[in-house]
């Protein structure tokens, strides 16, 4: 017969000074490693969220990032006319030569400056990305030096807002709008015309990457193995959505810390549990003894303290979703982003922290694991412990 | 009770104690350890906690604290004001020879290729002018082959010692990189081996191989050159800035150490990242050693009143759990201090993390850093305790059960 449940909860709740003491270790430990785990998604997530199905996006081979990526105008011009790409309205073909660049901006909260990623961009190169909206202001002219920059960007650059002016070198460019990338990996850029970029940077015969849509899904398949076959054109071309999400290796420090201060605080809440639970055992010694001279088995009081342990850090579990739910709440209220380098453009990658379910599942599973583990060796001992003895222990 | 007279007058609880054989340190030794399990659980759970801080400031120092030369503070290195991807005119030498205070000046840009086939940037690779980089790297010691050999062989190239043992090569071994940056792939020979500068991993090559793979690219990536002397510095670096200024490549010249300064800050706010979870962690510390003082203690408030209605003060009531808390907290950071230490040490962090953590160097500041952490936590741990052993009554302590 297994004890009642109202057994483990009551004990838990009348030792409440060691049980908040567990609790709220547990409960930091849960919050740092959700946390963490938390910076690496909202990585993974604008990556996964940048692109669209139908489009390729073609870049030279052997180069890691649109930031670092040489396509000749003589490539552009080749490759615009193959017959598998797409038309508009107007019949032109939907493809859009861009030329990706990295300025240096000061920061506008912190000292210092960052890099971050100014995209020259056609109007094609608009109709591309049909989710990143206008919401202040109005787009870039062509033939103008303005630009639009997204909303997340002009929080934390100066001279990023509308009215605003941004120097690259000798030139001044004015900020004339801003748009919301739908949390894409578009978030963390600038955008401004293709050829005024290119005479700005003086890139008059470059281009970084192009963009463009096939008709459908076998001229897709025959476009990407065309230019892959050909070897004289030195390109890659490939899905948009494939190209970024495999832009995620921003995410893994943060996925590594996450594993590394997990595993080290969790030995340490380990200890923590098994300390609370050996004194609970040890103070509660006759009352072991009572319910074995009741009948309990001794696989009854295994399970009973098992569960008490669970139960305990469990609770810890809660209270640190919780807290790391709350730090989100906050986090997104006051609309605050967070910035890392891309070890690949060299330019700063703005991204929300995302605590999802199933990161708070892991959460808890983390602290039940750990209430497992510390209350194992505490419930064999009370299991173990001579009826007659205990029952005579103070 | 004669051998404690001969020696002077002791105190009435020093005598006390001499009678039964026991003394302070052995009492509170004896108490620390009579639940053995529960000694270990907690120092082992402030070693853990102890380690788990002093690999967080390690870390955290590795990522924001780039290692300082003494060369570095005369060294400039004059970038695109757009920025650091953006390359400068090869024709801005001339003009740079000529500001006062220059002593010496070289191309230097990265070229960021992919060595043989691997899929990320391992180690980097900087074209540099060899004649003129000569006198730019004076910490740099020549262990093996010659530097006039690579000077004169257009495709050789210098690699560092910790990249030439990573990889188990040697002089005359063919490196294959392959452009990230750039359209085009390398092909270079290891001419020489340099050692003993900061940072032991790169490979420099021939800028003029650069130029020519590029079609007489006629652009460089950064500027990198020594004044003079140290109060040269600053006058070289204005008189960079202001030579380019309102040109079509306007300049931002720097000392070296600034330069690293700004590439670590570009990182975001690394500092507060670290610093929270670092506090929280201190914070979790804390919390399990208090719980455990308490606990202790709590077991032991009958014997402690015991001890009271004998005639032992409140203060020596305070001090035998202080002694006891604090050495449980300075074992155990001990244990997780020098095992962090030693772990740190010993292992080839270089290779574990693929030439991202080179260092990693546990330094004294640190593990003071930690000790300093422990002692306080075990004084912290054994104040909420004590409070309650000084409250409590002598006939409510002694009523007390379990």
């Amino acid at each position: 017969m297994a004890l009642p449940l109202k057994y483990n909860y009551r004990n838990v709740l009348i030792r409440w000074r060691t049980t908040l003491f567990t609790v709220i270790g547990v409960a930091a430990v849960v919050s740092v490693v959700i946390l963490l785990k938390a910076l690496a998604k909202g990585i993974e997530s604008s990556s996964a969220r940048t692109g669209e199905p139908g489009n390729i996006l073609v870049v030279r081979k052997g180069s890691q990032a649109e930031s670092g990526s040489l396509v000749t105008r003589d490539q552009f011009r080749t490759l615009q006319f193959f017959e598998e790409i797409d038309r508009n309205a107007a019949g032109q073909p939907v493809v859009s030569a861009e030329l990706v660049m990295i300025i240096n901006a000061p920061r506008r909260a912190a000292p210092g400056s960052a890099n971050t990623l100014i995209r020259g961009v056609t109007p094609r190169g608009l109709e591309l990305r049909p989710k990143v909206t206008l919401v202040e202001g109005r787009w870039f002219q062509p033939g103008q030096r303005e630009v639009t920059v997204s909303k997340k960007l002009a929080g934390r650059f100066e001279g990023f807002e509308v009215g605003g002016i941004i120097r690259a070198g000798p030139d001044r460019l004015r900020v004339v709008g801003l748009f919301e990338a739908g949390g894409s990996a578009f978030d963390s850029e600038a955008w401004m015309d293709a050829d005024e970029a290119r005479a700005i940077f003086d890139r008059s015969e470059m281009y970084s990457s192009i963009l463009l849509r096939p008709r459908d899904d076998a001229a897709m398949r025959s476009l990407t193995n065309r230019i892959a076959q050909d070897k004289r054109l030195g390109l890659r071309a490939e899905p948009e959505t494939e190209y970024y999400s495999k832009q995620t290796a921003t995410a893994v420090p943060f996925n590594i810390l996450a594993g590394l201060l997990g595993t080290a605080m969790s030995v340490g809440a380990v200890f923590a549990a098994m300390n609370t639970m050996y004194a609970n055992v040890a103070s509660r010694t006759r009352e072991i003894g009572t319910l074995r001279v009741l009948g309990y088995s001794r696989a009854a009081i295994v399970v009973s303290f098992l569960i008490e342990g669970v139960l305990l850090s469990g609770l810890g579990g809660m209270v640190g979703c919780a807290l790391s739910l709350g730090i989100y709440a906050y986090v997104v209220a006051r609309g605050v982003t967070f910035g890392t380098m891309d070890f690949q453009s060299f330019a700063e990658t703005v991204y929300q922290f995302r605590v999802t379910p199933d990161l708070m599942a892991l959460g808890l599973v983390f602290s039940l694991v750990i209430g497992l583990i510390g209350s194992f060796l505490p419930a064999l001992r009370a299991a173990r412990l001579p009826v007659i003895s205990a029952l005579k222990s103070l | 009770m004669s051998s404690a007279d001969s020696q002077g007058t002791p105190s009435p609880s020093e005598r006390r104690h001499r009678a039964s054989g026991i003394t302070i340190p052995g009492f509170v030794l004896k108490n620390a350890l009579r639940n053995g399990r529960r000694a270990m659980l907690t120092v082992l759970s402030v070693a853990v906690s102890c380690a788990l801080l002093v690999t967080l400031l390690t870390l955290q120092r590795e990522l924001t604290v780039p290692p300082e030369s003494e060369a570095a503070s005369f060294r400039i290195i004059a970038r695109n004001k757009v920025s650091l991807a953006q390359p400068l005119p090869a024709r801005q030498r001339s003009t740079i020879e000529k500001i006062p205070g220059v002593r010496q000046v070289s191309p230097f840009t990265y070229f960021g290729g992919l060595f043989r086939d691997e899929t990320t940037t391992s180690w980097a690779q900087f074209a540099v002018d060899p004649a003129r980089f000569r006198e730019l790297i004076l910490e740099g010691k020549i262990i093996e082959g010659s530097y006039d050999a690579w000077v004169k062989n257009r495709n050789g190239c210098m690699v560092g010692a910790d990249t030439l043992r990573r990889y188990g090569l040697k002089v005359g071994d063919k490196l294959r990189f392959t452009g990230t940056f750039y359209p085009v792939d390398l092909e270079l020979i290891i001419e020489t081996v340099y050692a003993g500068t900061i940072d032991d991993r790169n490979c420099f090559f021939h800028h003029a191989l650069l130029d020519q793979l590029m079609d007489d690219w006629g652009m460089v990536g950064t500027w990198y050159m020594m004044a003079d002397s140290a109060e040269s510095v600053d006058g070289v670096i204005e008189g960079v800035n202001a030579a380019f200024e309102n040109t079509s490549a306007e300049v931002r010249a720097e000392t070296e150490r600034a330069f690293q300064l700004g590439f670590v800050s570009m990182f975001g706010n690394v500092k507060m990242l670290f610093g929270s979870i670092s506090a929280v962690v201190v914070f979790t510390l804390i919390l399990v050693c208090v719980s455990t003082m308490s606990m202790a203690i709590r077991e032991r408030f009958r014997e402690l009143a015991v001890l009271k209605a004998l005639g032992f003060r409140r203060r020596e009531l305070f001090a035998f759990i202080l002694a006891e808390s604090f050495g449980l907290s300075m074992l155990g950071a001990f244990v997780g201090i020098g095992g962090a230490w030693l772990f740190w040490s010993t292992i080839n962090l270089q290779k574990l993390s693929q030439g991202f953590l080179v260092y990693f160097e546990v330094t004294p500041r640190i593990m003071a850093t930690g000790g300093i952490v422990a002692a306080l936590l075990g004084i912290v741990a054994a104040i909420g305790p004590s409070v309650s052993v000084a409250r409590m009554s002598v006939v409510s302590g002694l009523k007390t059960l379990d």
